[in-house]
């Protein structure tokens, strides 16, 4: 147990906890701005990798897929929102759930039909290969870029709802909806581009992680659960507290994977439930919309 | 065998003809709730079918206590009924226990877990609680798949078939399909029969009120997390007697009764049917599984069908099957 | 001098950078009837929750018949002997008149009780009933509570207040949306209550306050701006200023 060994793994926990910040993410977005919970976000990762792998396919591009798998996907995101999702404002909050929670279901056999049952590998880019001397040791290109790619969404994030004007109206209309509509703003179709933002970010975490997982229609299963787990301990609603959160279990689990690699993901449902025994609107919880 | 007595029928509905219809049924629905299950494996097209719908009509019903009376959604239902399936499983295979005190044991774990996940989720606001549920749920799930000694991880717990039930002077051969029906049938309606006194105590009442109004609950005096969390272990208790029944049907407990697709279907099937009604959870589970059975002859991809029901149910029939038919006999 | 039934001193309530309420301190003595009013945002709403047990004050105590009430959980509030009705009507939507009634009656039999028939409790049914019909809504029993009338549903809200036989009565806007002639009812039905309970209203319409109350107090940006007779508040000149030009139609 070298110092060199515990630093690899708290920097593999920083770069696993990025993809977690980024399935996390688009599950905050929505739910702080919308205040529904997306049943379909493992689904819409898994989507996304899939939209990622042919459009990479169809271009011979991974940069392509990176680029335009978002656009599309969110762009379907946009059309849930706006044909499945709408009728139901004004319902049970469970409402929204229950129907995103169907579609990820037919979201995946869709895929299954479309993509086949089997794992489809996709190879990382060949400009990513490889490995890197970071000093204490090799790390993976490729994680680096992740991570790279992960902070500048979220300071795209940051910088679009703190300093832009679209940004303002974003967090007043989480805020205080009713008010939004009275000063005329088109709350239906801000809430539209939230919900398609929301996807977008998810399936591009779909993209990012293909290389890394294998491809597979279940391959969002568990990444629904993940995000539940990184939304609950960093507080719903709060994007910092989901990068915290991120964080957080991304270093759990790979420090744990040092000593009992089969405990990993359990560590992760454990910590939460630890943290919700003390806090139970987690880390940075703030008060839901409409409340 | 007790008679539940009707709520007082209103005056303002006596001009409906259906009326007295609605209160007969929910008067005597212990009774036809019995019959109908009688009847069930003679209706339906295979006794594999009927035994399923007994199984997760339970299940249903459990969920619905939680979901459709108390008005609280959990995603995490799953571990009671895999938890109890688990334990009978285990309490045979592990201890040697014979059927009735592994039955116990399943039900009292499917409890315990209730009582934990639920002291845990229910502290939470809101829209949170399905999931922590969820979430809590999977811990479980990937407990289990690790203690593969104790669980047989991926490949199920196995090894623990129960052949014969023996009572005092008469014992029922669980490899007859029918004596083996109506052996589950006879635990399913005690079950139901609690659960319609249940809904119909005070108690009852007072989760009704906590789903209409949580906060005016709280007002009127009702102590709303204990009694949310009390809701909470009577539905896992019920959904793990359900998972002990499964675990003697099929002897073989596979580790996706834990998983949150499981607790997926229970919501399915409550919702189909008819959440917040007596006959709902049935209803729902014969559905589904109905459906299951034909949409599957066409396609292995009868999900995506099943799922896009789902959905329309979801957009266009919120009250599910028996509870859509209930609200139109209300109009005259 | 009787002790008050109801004591706030220097109570307040701040929600992160807003300070809804500041230093209010009052007595509430036994078989009046209070009147709260102020402009909108006055903190009347945030007072009134402090009153009923929704909220913590973040600063100040409140004492109800000598007891000091920190720390009491809110369900306990109408176990001591405060309920109160809401501005918003907020009652069980699906269940019948009778039933919302009768369900808020059954919080006084504490037992834990999952087996019983609760048609079998005759003494909670019977009280609902009686409640019903003490605000009107006897022949409504049957009637499911969102397909009420909106006046229906306001004296139900009472109701559910009411038949909790309440030591200290807060009525929250209790005529809101209500046209003169329903309001007439409602002044009548307040004075009835008035004759065994104490009882604490928010209200804006000025005429019926002024010919309701033993008492008012004004309340302006959270903090008590006036506290007196109605002759007293009325010619108040701080009152009038605050009030000019803010009359709705019944006043």
């Amino acid at each position: 147990m070298t110092v060199g060994l515990i630093a690899m793994q708290l920097f593999s926990g920083l770069a696993l906890g990025a993809i977690l910040i980024m399935v996390a993410l688009g599950l905050s977005i929505i739910f702080g701005m919308l205040g529904i919970v997306n049943f379909a976000h493992g689904a819409l990762f898994m989507v996304g990798a899939y939209a990622g792998l042919y459009v990479a396919s169809l271009t011979g591009s991974f940069w392509w897929g990176l680029l335009l798998a978002p656009l599309l996907i969110g762009a379907f995101g946009m059309l849930i929102e706006r044909f499945l999702i709408r009728p139901l404002y004004g319902r049970s909050p469970d409402d929204p759930l229950l129907l995103t929670f169907g579609l990820g279901y037919v979201l995946v056999e869709a895929v299954r039909i479309l993509f086949g049952t089997e794992g489809i590998p996709f190879s990382t880019p060949a400009e990513l290969r490889g490995v890197v001397n970071l000093g204490f040791g090799v790390f993976p290109i490729y994680r680096l870029f992740v991570v790279g790619v992960v902070v500048a969404v979220l300071v795209l994030l940051w910088v679009g709802l703190e300093k832009t004007k679209f940004g303002l109206i974003v967090r007043a209309g989480a805020a205080d909806p009713t008010i939004m509509r009275v000063l005329g703003v088109d709350i239906d179709r801000l809430w539209l581009v939230i919900f398609g933002i929301g996807v977008a970010i998810t399936a591009l975490g779909g993209v990012l992680a293909a290389p890394m997982r294998n491809i597979n229609p279940e391959m969002g299963t568990l990444v629904l659960a993940e995000a539940f787990v990184v939304t609950v301990i960093g507080g719903m609603g709060s994007l910092g507290g989901a990068v915290v959160a991120g964080l957080l279990v991304g270093v759990a689990i790979s420090m744990t994977s040092l000593f009992a690699p089969e405990m990993a993901t359990i560590v992760m449902f454990a910590l939460m439930a630890v943290i919700l025994l003390v806090r139970p609107n987690g880390l940075y919880g703030r008060a839901l919309p409409g409340q | 065998m007790t008679i539940t007595k009707a709520p007082t029928l209103p005056a303002a509905m006596a001009g409906d003809r259906f009326a007295p219809i609605l209160a007969g049924l929910s008067r005597w629905r212990v009774p036809l709730s019995l019959l109908a299950l009688c009847v069930l494996p003679w209706v339906l097209p295979s006794q594999a079918l009927a035994v399923n719908v007994l199984i997760y009509g339970l299940v249903a019903v459990g969920y619905n206590l939680l979901f459709g009376y108390t008005g609280l959604l959990s995603f995490g239902h799953a571990t009671f009924f895999g938890a109890g399936a688990y334990t009978t499983g285990m309490a045979i295979s592990h201890f040697g226990a014979n059927w009735f005190v592994a039955m116990v044991a399943g039900v009292f774990i499917a409890g315990l877990l209730a009582l934990v996940m639920g002291a845990l989720a229910i502290r939470t606001r809101g829209i949170y609680f399905a999931m922590v549920t969820l979430a809590l749920s999977q811990l479980v799930y990937y407990t289990a798949l690790q203690a593969s000694s104790w669980t047989g991880g991926e490949n199920g717990l196995r090894g623990f078939t129960v052949s014969q039930l023996d009572f005092p002077g008469f014992s029922v051969n669980l490899l007859d399909p029918v004596e083996k029906y109506y052996a589950i049938m006879v635990v399913v309606a005690l079950a139901l029969w609690f659960v319609s006194r249940i809904l119909n105590s005070p108690f009852g009442a007072v989760i009704e009120a906590i789903r209409e109004n949580e906060t005016r609950a709280r007002a009127c005096g009702y102590n709303v997390e204990r009694t949310k969390l009390v809701a909470f272990v009577l539905s896992g208790l019920l959904c793990g007697l359900a998972g002990t029944l499964s675990a003697m049907h099929l002897a073989i407990v596979p580790l996706d009764s834990l998983h949150y697709h499981t607790s997926g279907l229970m919501v399915m099937m409550t919702l189909l049917g008819g959440a917040g009604t007596f006959f709902g959870p049935f209803v729902g589970a014969l559905a589904f599984l109905s459906m299951e059975d034909v949409f599957s002859l066409w396609t292995s991809h009868w999900q995506i069908i099943v799922g896009s029901i789902f959905i329309i149910f979801v957009l266009y029939l919120p009250r599910g099957i028996w509870g859509t038919l209930m609200a139109l006999g209300r109009r005259p | 001098m009787t002790a008050p039934i109801l004591s706030v001193r220097d109570v307040g309530k701040q929600f992160g950078g807003l300070v809804a309420l500041k230093g209010v301190t009052a007595d509430f003595h036994a078989g009046q009837i209070t009147a709260i009013i102020g402009p909108n945002g006055a903190g009347k709403s945030t007072f009134f929750n402090i009153l009923s047990g929704a909220l913590r004050p973040t600063t100040g105590t409140m004492r109800f018949q000598g007891a000091d009430m920190a720390g009491v959980p809110q369900h306990q509030y109408v176990h001591r002997g405060i309920a109160r009705s809401y501005q918003i009507t907020n009652i069980f939507p699906h269940l019948t008149a009778h039933e919302n009634v009768r369900v808020a009656a059954q919080a006084f039999r504490s037992r834990f009780d999952i087996w019983t028939d609760r048609a079998r409790l005759a003494e909670v049914s019977e009280k609902a009933a009686a409640t019903l019909a003490a605000v009107g809504l006897a022949d409504k029993a049957g009637t499911l509570a969102r397909n009420l009338a909106h006046g229906q549903q306001r004296a139900l809200e009472i109701a559910i207040a009411l038949v909790a036989d309440p030591v200290l009565l807060l009525l929250d806007e209790p005529t809101a949306g209500m046209g003169p002639e329903e309001t007439r009812e409602m002044v009548g039905l307040i004075e009835k209550l008035a004759s065994s309970r104490t009882i604490l209203l928010v209200e804006h319409k000025m005429k019926m306050i002024l010919g309701l109350s033993d008492r008012v107090l004004v309340l302006h940006h959270g903090e008590l701006l006036a506290d007196g007779t109605p002759a007293e508040i009325q010619a108040n000149p701080e009152v009038r200023r605050v009030y000019l030009g803010q009359s709705d139609g019944y006043a």
